[in-house]
């Protein structure tokens, strides 16, 4: 992996915090996120990154691994994501012709959310100095919980994409924050915790037909993810016959898919699409012909950086808490939650002259309501 | 990547582009705008996009020009006559929308109202939208095509056109050309006084198809307001306006398309914007249709695509079709993304 500076050196210091909360969204403007891309969360983030693509460098998803004792946090969430699992047999979807994919996701969503608090206090509690605190425990399980239940999805728009997997990195960002997760687990963090959420989200997308959030269709690398691209890429980086252009041999990929993600994310596009690669997914067959996996790997990461964690569309949904600071200086969280939620009733003016018959939407309100006049509403999804 | 020939007609001049008529009223005109580039040209330009070959970045510069020229006097509720065959959303998948040339009939032999999204998703989304111009500018009276919400910049940046233009030109000066161009296609069309065709649906600010005409369209889609809610908006199963999970546009329910229906004297909306399994789909009771034309939707949803036939008598007739069996193959040899040199 390379270890060559991806941030700007000036870094945007953050706003003072005091305690646990619960994450809220900040980032509405290019301006917010200038702000963001050279604050130390940002940094912070990147380098967790890092850090685990490296613990997988020619590691396979079956390996062995020593040193994670039972009574760790990193055993207790993978006991915790095969719950999930059983959540999600437990709420079947019904066949449907629409497009906004399956509304049982949101009983599993709604389920899910049920039972983390109880889950993450569990996860918690494996270290006993977050036994109890002013509150209990409660602020610091529902800043963690805010990450956890937005790691699966939309609730409304039953969509999934790669603003939703950040989550899952930032629920695990939290938990290293807390020291409930050391470096010398990273490799487990990878292979046994994302690796298993990874497989927990293709059954959840395959059975409530998420829809892609934000997807460039062919012109993006996946419908959903992408950091099994950059971790598979890591794995796969030390290998002795497997090339980029392996990608393309249908035995390779049958005999490779459960070692490596990367692998695995190819066999899922092509179980899923038609036609050629070359059309369905042009980004990763122009990857192909990158000579080695190590410089594929470094590229993930510089793409990461740029089109993650540097895009206003996906960056507007980030959530910032006490363990994810806000950079100074970025939006309040008033605007943002004005221009997005419902707040029931509010008469304006309009053309229609029953005006009182009609509920008017708040975002109407809302955006009478700026006088800034510039763009202030999140972008739209299509 | 395409080599830009050498074209003995670029000198041509272009006639003097026409003044925005802000009124929106239509004038029937002659068809003068063709001589700008010359009939001959026009149909080598489209014999060669049928082969899913990509014009000149000059030509596609002059078609932009030329196709401007033609749209800056439609209305924004641009009157069409039946017969007449209605398209939804085709994004890119250049060989379904020739499948559905051959479905409904060649143009200009079938009358054609095609509801907006061209591009973004699809991978030939530079070859769809270049072969419906060279059309618009050749038959200007027999395709009307209409804005989607994807013939926008912030969108296309978001959705893959931007990164198709870059792709397949090397520079993004198309992407520019045909996004300024986007600005200047009606919104909404009118077929005999009676169906309503436009990409999205209604707005809470329009009650009245002479409000849709006054309106001042030729600007990038805007965020809010009249103009976005008729590209964004969706029909939906409860009453009354609601909130749109795309945040953008509304939701409107069945009270709200009887009440429109009912004051401008229309049978029914036609709109796309929306997969729909069969390709089509009735909803309010018959009073809206959505019709998608992009069969199996980004190679993956596994739906069928429609387009609505209206006959003299203004009947309609949906036909369905599956993907096309593809044939040939890309014409782009592999490049290397920056992040990975």
């Amino acid at each position: 992996m390379t270890d060559e500076k991806l941030e700007t050196t000036e870094v945007v210091g953050s706003e003072p915090t005091n305690g646990f909360r619960v994450p809220v969204k900040r980032i509405l403007s290019e301006k917010d996120m200038d702000l963001f891309k050279n604050s130390i969360t940002k940094t912070e983030l990147l380098g967790f990154v890092k850090d685990l693509n490296h613990a997988v460098t020619g590691i396979t998803n079956d390996a062995e691994i020593s040193g994670v004792a039972p009574e760790r946090a990193v055993s207790r969430i993978v006991e915790i994501l095969e719950k999930v699992t059983e959540l999600i047999d437990a709420h079947p979807a019904a066949d449907q012709t629409s497009r906004f994919g399956k509304p049982e996701f949101r009983d599993l969503y709604d389920d899910i959310q049920r039972h983390s608090s109880q889950w993450i206090k569990e996860i918690v509690e494996t270290d006993e100095k977050y036994c109890d605190g002013k509150d209990g425990n409660d602020s610091l399980v529902q800043e963690l919980a805010t990450y956890f239940n937005e790691s699966w999805g939309n609730r409304q728009r039953i969509d999934y994409g790669s603003g939703h997997e950040l989550n899952f990195l930032c629920f695990l960002y939290c938990l290293k924050s807390l020291q409930l997760i050391v470096e010398s687990e990273y490799t487990a963090v990878v292979v046994k915790i994302f690796v298993l959420y990874l497989r927990i989200m293709r059954r959840i997308q395959n059975t409530y037909w998420l829809e892609p959030a934000g997807s460039h269709g062919v012109w993006g690398l996946d419908d959903y993810h992408f950091l099994p691209f950059l971790f598979g890429s890591s794995q796969l980086s030390t290998h002795k016959h497997l090339r980029p252009m392996s990608i393309h041999d249908p035995d390779i990929i049958e005999m490779y898919h459960k070692k490596y993600m990367y692998l695995g994310c190819i066999k899922f596009i092509n179980d899923v699409k038609t036609a050629s690669l070359r059309w369905h997914s042009p980004l990763i067959d122009d990857i192909s012909g990158v000579k080695k996996w190590s410089k594929v790997n470094e590229g993930m990461l510089k793409m990461y950086n740029a089109e993650v964690l540097g895009k206003l569309p996906i960056m507007q949904h980030f959530m910032f808490g006490s363990l994810l600071p806000a950079p100074a200086g970025v939006s309040p969280e008033s605007e943002h939650s004005a221009s997005e939620d419902d707040h029931g009733h509010v008469h304006i003016p309009n053309t229609w002259a029953d005006c009182c018959g009609i509920k008017v939407p708040s975002a109407i309100a809302a955006s009478e309501m700026d006088i800034s006049g510039g763009l202030r509403r999140a972008i739209p999804f299509d | 990547m395409e080599v830009d020939q050498e074209d003995p007609l670029s000198q041509v001049k272009h006639p003097a582009s026409t003044s925005r008529s802000g009124d929106g009223i239509p004038e029937i005109k002659p068809a003068e705008n063709l001589h700008s580039i010359g009939i001959g040209i026009l149909e080598t330009w489209i014999e060669r996009l049928l082969k899913c070959e990509i014009l000149s970045e000059s030509q596609v510069m002059r078609l932009c020009d030329t196709a401007r020229e033609i749209l800056v006097n439609e209305s924004n509720v641009q009157p069409v006559s039946s017969p007449v065959t209605i398209c939804g959303d085709i994004h890119g998948q250049f060989h379904d929308l020739l499948e559905l040339f051959r479905i409904g009939g060649p143009c200009p032999d079938t009358n054609y109202l095609f509801m907006g999204d061209y591009v973004d998703r699809g991978y030939f989304s530079v070859e769809t939208i270049s072969l419906l111009l060279a059309y618009k500018v050749r038959y200007p009276h027999r395709i009307t095509i209409l804005r989607g919400n994807h013939e926008s910049r912030q969108i296309t940046q978001v959705y893959g056109f931007y990164d198709e233009c870059l792709r397949k030109y090397g520079n993004t000066k198309v992407w520019t050309a045909f996004t300024d161009l986007f600005d200047y296609l009606p919104l909404t069309a009118l077929v005999e006084n009676r169906i309503f065709c436009l990409h999205g649906g209604l707005s809470p600010s329009i009650e009245t198809l002479d409000q849709i005409v006054q309106l001042d369209r030729f600007q990038e889609a805007p965020h809010e307001g009249p103009v976005c809610d008729l590209l964004w908006s969706d029909p939906d199963e409860r009453s009354a306006w609601g909130v749109s999970p795309r945040g953008a546009g509304f939701t409107f329910g069945f009270d709200i398309s009887s009440q429109f229906n009912h004051a401008n004297s229309l049978s029914l909306i036609a709109r796309a914007h929306q997969l729909i399994m069969e390709g089509y789909q009735f909803t309010h009771e018959e009073r809206v249709v959505t019709i998608f034309s992009a069969p199996n939707y980004c190679y993956r949803c596994g739906n069928q695509a429609a387009i609505m036939e209206v006959d003299e008598n203004m009947n309609t007739t949906f036909l369905q079709f599956d993907p096309s069996p593809r044939s040939g193959q890309s014409n782009f040899s592999r490049r290397t993304p920056d992040y990975f040199l």
